[in-house]
Order: C-alpha cells, then sequence, then structure tokens
C-alpha cells in the first residue's frame, strides 16, 4: 500500500506486510488500520511518541498478541496460519532487557540458543561470534549479567536474539536510556546486521537515529501511521527547508507572539538542549534568510537579548511537529 | 528432529529456572532449607522424646481398680491386672504418681488438678472392674462369661498440646505393648478355663482418647516427624516454588521471550514442572538425610512407593502452585499468596504432630488436605514398615487430588496467556 520508491526499487520482496492491522485494548485504539511493508534487507524505522502503539505493533509481529483485526505476514509466512515458521525467522529484541541475572552472559546465550533448537558445537561456535560481538571481556563474560552496567546488558539483549541467525530483526526502542558513547556503538551493530542483508524493523521515540539508520520511517501517532517514507523525503515532502534557531536569554509569551506575527514564519516551539542545556526557540520558515532580521528584531522588541542564533536544514523533529502540532519531547518528559 | 528440540527446550527451562534457585540464598533457604529448620529446631526440642524416654513423663495413675465393684450382683475387690499395669509402666521407666493409696473417691479430680498445675503430665485412670473384665468376672445366667471390655482413660493437659501429645503417645504405646505382653502373663494368672477367651479376643482394652499404636516397635516422636517433614516439602519446596515458577517469568519478561521463541507454552510447563519436580526430591532427600543425620531415626526404604507417593504429592503442591502463579499479578503477590497459604497449612498436615490433638473441624479440615495424606502414607511406610497396599486409601487420594489440582493448574496456566 504505503510500498514507496525510496531507496530500495529493486528489490520487491517485503520480510513484513502489515495489512490494516487494529488494536484495541478496551476503549483504547493502541494500533489504528495500520498498514505497512518491510522490504528485505531495508532498515525500517517506527518513529513517535511514547504512547504511540510503537511496542503494541512490536509484540503484534513477533506474536504475542494477536491482532483485534487485519493480517500480519512474516517472510511470506502468515502469523496465525504459520507461527513456528515465524518465529524462527523472526529475532526480537524487547525494549525493556530480558535477561536472567543470575546467569552470566554464556550461560543466558546458551538458554536462548537451546530454545532455538541450537545444541552442541553449533550452539557454542554461535555463542563465542555472539560473545565476541558483544565486546565483553572474559572476566565480564563469567560475572553475573546483574553486575553489568546499561550498555553491556543491551548489547548481551540484542546478543540474545540473534542466535538463530534470523532474517528479519524487531529492535524495540533499542537506544532508550544509553548514554551518547553506547549509543553510537548500537547504531553501528544496526548498521552490520544491515550489511549482512538482515531486515531490520526499529522503534525510536528519537529523531536522530530514525533520520540517521533508517531507510524509511513511519511515523506514527495515537495507533495511526501519519506518514511514511525515506527520511529525506519526508523533510522534502514538508518543503521547509530550513529552521531558525534563536536561544534567547529567556523565551516570554510575548517573545512567542511577537515570532508568530512574522509572515512567512510557519511555526515556532521551544526546545531544550540536553547537550548544551539551554532552551531555544525553534523557527520553521520557508525562507530563513529572508525573515531573519525581522526574527531579530522582534526578540529585541520583546525585551530579550538574544545568545546566539543559528540557521540549519529541517530535521525529522520538525516535521513531527508540524504534523501533529506537538513535540516528541514534550511526550516524553510527561512519560518520564 | 521437532521432538529433539522440545526435549532440549524442557531441559533448559527446567535448567535455569533450577539455577534461579541454586544462586539465591534466599531462594536456597526457603525453598530447599525451609523444613529443615523446623525439623532442627522442633526435633532438638521434643523430638527424641517418646517412648525410648519415657522417665522425663509423669504419669499420674488413678488405679480405681482395687475399688470395690459390682459384678454379678455382688461386691467383688480384685486389682490384679490393674497393679500389674501399674508396676508395667514403673518397669517401663514412667515417673508414676499413684493416687490410689488415700483411698480417695476424688482421685480423678485430683489427678486433674496435679495436671493443671504442671505436677504431672497426664494421667490415666484404671477402671474398678479392670481386673474383673479382663478375667471374664461377668456371667450370664447361664454361668457363662460376658466378655466386658476394660476402658481407660487418659487425661491431658489442655494448657500444653505439644507436652500431652508426646505423653499421649507414650502412653499409647505403652499400652499397645502391654496388651500383647501381658496377654501371656495375665492369662496365665486367671482360672485356666478362662484362658482361651482372653486369647481370641484381639482387642481386649479399648481407650476413649486415641487408638493405641500397632507397631511394635518403640517409636520415638521423631521416627515420625521426619519422614512427616515430606510434607513441609511439598508446602515449601513444591508449593513456594511452582507457584513463582510462572510468575517469575512473567514480571521478569523472559516469559514473553521464551515464548517470541518457538517454544510453545506447554513447553514452558513442562521445563517448569521437571524443576518443580527435581526441586521437591532434592529437599525431599535432605530431609531425610538430615533426620539420619542429627536424630538417627531408623527408617524403612520401600524406595518406589516413597518415590511414588511423593510424586503424587507433588502433582497437587505444583497444581496448587500453578494456579497461584497464573492467576497472580507478579512475583510479589504469587509470593504472598503462598506464605498464606502454606504457613498456616503447615500445622494442618500432621507433620510436626498428630492431628488428634487439634480440635474436631480443624482435624476433618486436616484430614481433607493431600499433604496430609502424604504424610500418613510416608510414615505408614517409613515408620510403621507398612506394607504398600496399607496406604493404598491414601496413595488413591493423593492421585485424585494430584490429577484434579493438575489439571486446575493448567486451566489456569492456560487462561493466564492470554494477558502476557
Ligand atoms: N496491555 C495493554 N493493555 C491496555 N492498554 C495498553 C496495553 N499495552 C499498551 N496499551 C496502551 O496502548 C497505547 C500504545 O502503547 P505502546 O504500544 O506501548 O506505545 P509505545 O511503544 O509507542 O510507547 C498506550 O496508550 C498504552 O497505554
Ligand atoms: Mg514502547
Amino acid at each position: 500500500m504505503n510500498r514507496k520508491k525510496g531507496d530500495t526499487e529493486s528489490v520487491d520482496l517485503n520480510d513484513v506486510e502489515v495489512d490494516s492491522v487494529t488494536k484495541r485494548f478496551g476503549e483504547t485504539v493502541a494500533v489504528d488500520n495500520v498498514s505497512m511493508n518491510v522490504a528485505r534487507g531495508e532498515i525500517f524505522g517506527l518513529l513517535g511518541p511514547n504512547g504511540a502503539g510503537k511496542s503494541t505493533l512490536i509484540k503484534m509481529l513477533c506474536g504475542l498478541m494477536s491482532p483485534t483485526s487485519g493480517t500480519i505476514k512474516i517472510g511470506g509466512y502468515g502469523i496465525q496460519d504459520d507461527p513456528v515458521k515465524v518465529k524462527e525467522l523472526l529475532g526480537v529484541v524487547p525494549q525493556d532487557i530480558v535477561l536472567y541475572n543470575y546467569l552470566n552472559a554464556r550461560e543466558n546465550l546458551a538458554f536462548f540458543g537451546r530454545l532455538y533448537g541450537l545444541s552442541g558445537s553449533k550452539l557454542k561456535n554461535r555463542i563465542d561470534e555472539l560473545l565476541k560481538f558483544t565486546q565483553l571481556d572474559e572476566k565480564a563474560v563469567k560475572r553475573r549479567i546483574s553486575t553489568y552496567s546499561g550498555g553491556m546488558k543491551r548489547r548481551v539483549n540484542i546478543a540474545a536474539a540473534l542466535l538463530h541467525e534470523p532474517q528479519v530483526i524487531l529492535l524495540d526502542e533499542p537506544t532508550a536510556g544509553l548514554d551518547p558513547k553506547n549509543k553510537l556503538a548500537l547504531w553501528e551493530i544496526i548498521q552490520n546486521l544491515h550489511e549482512e542483508g538482515k531486515t531490520i524493523l526499529l522503534t525510536t521515540h528519537m529523531m536522530d537515529e530514525a533520520e540517521e539508520l533508517c531507510n524509511r520511517v513511519a511515523i506514527m501517532d495515537r495507533g495511526k501511521i501519519i506518514a511514511l517514507d525515506a527520511p529525506h523525503q519526508l523533510i522534502k515532502k514538508v518543503k521547509m527547508e530550513n529552521t531558525i534557531t534563536v536561544v534567547p536569554d529567556r523565551i516570554t509569551p510575548k517573545l512567542t507572539e511577537a515570532v508568530n506575527k512574522i509572515s512567512g514564519v510557519k511555526r515556532s516551539y521551544r526546545a531544550f538542549d540536553e547537550n548544551e542545556g539551554v532552551e531555544s526557540l525553534k523557527i520553521i520558515t520557508e525562507m530563513a534568510e529572508d525573515i531573519l532580521p525581522e526574527v531579530v528584531s522582534a526578540v529585541s522588541s520583546a525585551g530579550t537579548k538574544i545568545l546566539s542564533v543559528e540557521l540549519s536544514r529541517v530535521t525529522l523533529e520538525d516535521v513531527f511537529i508540524l504534523l501533529t502540532g506537538r513535540s516528541l519531547r514534550e511526550e516524553e518528559e510527561r512519560y518520564l | 528432529m521437532k521432538t529433539k528440540r522440545t526435549i532440549h527446550q524442557v531441559l533448559a527451562i527446567a535448567k535455569t529456572d533450577f539455577l534461579g534457585i541454586a544462586r539465591n540464598r534466599t531462594a536456597i533457604f526457603f525453598t530447599l532449607l525451609f523444613p529443615l529448620f523446623f525439623l532442627i529446631i522442633i526435633g532438638f526440642t521434643f523430638g527424641t522424646q517418646g517412648a525410648g524416654e519415657t522417665s522425663r513423663i509423669r504419669v499420674g495413675v488413678v488405679n480405681l481398680d482395687r475399688e470395690e465393684t459390682i459384678v454379678n450382683g455382688t461386691v467383688s475387690q480384685n486389682s490384679t491386672i490393674g497393679d500389674a499395669f501399674v508396676q508395667a509402666l514403673r518397669n517401663a521407666n514412667f515417673t508414676v504418681y499413684e493416687y490410689m493409696e488415700y483411698g480417695d473417691k476424688e482421685t480423678n479430680g485430683t489427678a486433674a488438678y496435679d495436671i493443671s498445675r504442671r505436677k504431672i503430665k497426664i494421667a490415666v485412670s484404671i477402671p474398678a472392674n479392670f481386673t474383673e473384665s479382663l478375667s471374664f468376672r461377668y456371667v450370664d445366667s447361664s454361668g457363662r462369661p460376658i466378655p466386658t471390655k476394660a476402658h481407660l482413660i487418659l487425661y491431658t493437659d489442655p494448657s500444653d498440646p505439644t507436652g500431652s501429645l508426646i505423653a499421649q503417645q507414650s502412653i499409647l504405646g505403652f499400652i499397645s505393648g502391654f496388651i500383647s505382653h501381658y496377654q501371656e502373663v495375665v492369662i496365665s494368672q486367671i482360672p485356666e478355663t478362662f484362658q482361651k477367651y482372653v486369647k481370641v479376643l484381639v482387642d481386649p482394652i479399648t481407650v476413649s482418647t486415641n487408638e493405641a499404636d500397632v507397631s511394635g516397635r518403640r517409636l520415638r516422636w521423631i521416627d515420625y516427624m521426619v519422614p512427616g517433614t515430606l510434607g513441609l516439602v511439598l508446602l515449601w519446596s513444591g508449593l513456594n516454588h511452582a507457584s513463582v515458577a510462572i510468575a517469575n517469568e512473567r514480571t521478569r519478561g523472559t516469559f514473553q521471550r521464551i515464548v517470541i521463541a518457538p517454544v510453545s507454552p506447554a513447553t514452558v510447563l513442562a521445563g517448569k514442572f521437571l524443576s518443580c519436580l527435581a526441586i521437591v526430591y532434592l529437599s525431599s532427600a535432605i530431609m531425610l538425610g538430615s533426620g539420619i543425620l542429627f536424630f538417627q531415626v531408623n527408617l524403612y526404604w520401600n524406595l518406589p512407593a516413597i518415590v511414588l507417593s511423593i510424586f503424587l504429592g507433588a502433582l497437587s503442591a505444583i497444581g496448587i502452585g500453578l494456579i497461584i502463579s497464573s492467576l497472580a499479578k507478579n512475583v510479589e503477590a504469587a509470593n504472598a499468596i503462598t506464605v498464606l497459604i502454606s504457613v498456616p497449612l503447615q500445622f494442618f498436615i500432621g507433620a510436626f504432630f498428630p492431628l488428634s490433638v487439634m480440635p474436631r473441624p480443624a482435624q476433618i479440615f486436616g484430614e481433607a488436605l493431600p499433604f496430609t495424606k502424604l504424610v500418613n502414607a510416608i510414615q505408614g511406610i517409613m515408620t510403621k514398615n507398612l506394607p504398600f497396599e496399607a496406604v493404598m486409601p491414601e496413595i488413591i487420594y493423593l492421585t485424585v487430588s494430584g490429577l484434579i489440582l493438575f489439571a486446575l493448574g493448567i486451566i489456569a496456566y492456560w487462561s493466564s496467556l492470554k494477558r502476557l
């Protein structure tokens, strides 16, 4: 349905096919008539704030929940008709770290490997390969998981899903809660899997992650897919090539009002840069350079001082705001 | 191929579950060693008492046999057998207080008073017609003896159930010994013409408080208690562990992760069942081994019967555990429910003391528990050396309740799969 040109025109094989899937929990419609396909070898991102329905969709994809209506196919096999085949094809990395704390990394991997029917030297070799992949040192491998750092646990958590060499890998918020260093390491892992030809579907509520990693992104909000395309296409689609980021000494209602009055300003919103620790006002516009002087004068007329101004390209975050009228981060903070 | 994979899965799940206990000190204590803790504390406090060490038991004897009684319309006063009974009590090393010497008609009351002030632990009242009954003095109009049972009454201390129980068990054991041992002696003391009547009477003396122990061996309390702790094992290792086995995985999220793999819920259940069984057997072995080590209990080892009884008992325990595990929201809830069930239940299964000391409603309740049946069966097999057929009623009860509870457990488990 939503099969767009994207980066993958050569491949016609879809490893994940979601057709009109809805999931209700009583009154709540967690996933609302979602249709999408993930092509073989693609990294596909489900992007949306907390509560958008990403985890619910993932749970249905791996057979933990059945859809209220609609059909799902993995590798061409219907999830209801051929669950065992589907399970063998899938490697699922849950959102939370799901490992046995009282076992060490090797024992955890051995356990999950045995569940997939691996045993003997084949299991051992596979564990050795994946332990290398987790980059744990010899000593750590022998310690119980409970003694590991968050980043170590997360790598083992991923390794546990890869033992049986699945073709399709589902990752639910793989980098949530990781520091920037560990996050980059994880992105590399995902890129490597991509290079091996795996089909990857990941969920995230972080724009940079979706933009950086994914061939295509579906933006999800309140159970619905509101946009689906390659990241640069999505950005192009909203045609807002630029943002102006103003860092004033303080943001007042008077200031935002003045800025919004400027013709050519599509939307403005407050953003907090965690790394810099500053609050900024982001202004989305088609003519950044033209209206810059007006913005500067609006700021000073509102009685605030400008600390810095920056022109930049629109990001997926801006796209989300334009599409939903809400910021991803606002949502995130509410859920924290 | 598929079967092989399933077996691998079951074993992997069982092993991982088992390690969850083996690597957690708290779990080791509560799941494996808790019954042992009880056995040692209670065992060393009173367990070694019993028929073996009678001198510590102070018995009051109200020997009314020396009083006159009316037999066939005439006054009779013969205390031969009553006196022999008291002498035998002394010979058996009980510390005996006699209430006869003062010729006091209110001696039963005096004995009760002495029980209340803890001078004696138990009193035996010998009826005035004890000798007359046992020597067939009652005759009908044609002169044929009317078999008349002698009736002993035991008085125990209601304020000390445990002490009373030990005393009562000892006296009952003594009475049964008296019956068999004195049949020959007593018979030789009465007129020869009546001897054959005494010999054919299987049960010449009845006691109103309890049935006499049929075992010829002198058993200590601990000899019952050590095998009885297997009932506790079912509660603590079986029920307790089974109740968290599934809830644990669910709270941790591992249950979902396991069934994301090509593992059927039945396989998970089989793995958990296997590990629960292993824990029950391991704990049973620890209990019996410790009993032998600490208390030198002498047990009989009909191993197939023991293994089978434990298995059947475990079915009930694991069944209940599964129900709790499936219905509880999380591990904490499962744990709380289990403690709420197993802590009180352990006093109703006859592991520490026989149910006979309990009030009647409690006895009825206790008798209905499969754990009690296991205790009875195991005590029958291991302590009394009964043949397997003799514990058949218990085995049948355990089988039926095991199958029912386990089936309910499976149903609860299955219905819980819907809310992953
Ligand atoms: N088991 C459930 N029962 C009821 N509501 C649920 C359940 N799982 C998720 N939801 C609801 O469905 C919506 C989507 O949740 P989720 O899929 O976890 O979102 P996301 O992963 O995008 O943060 C939320 O409103 C959540 O409260
Ligand atoms: Mg989620």
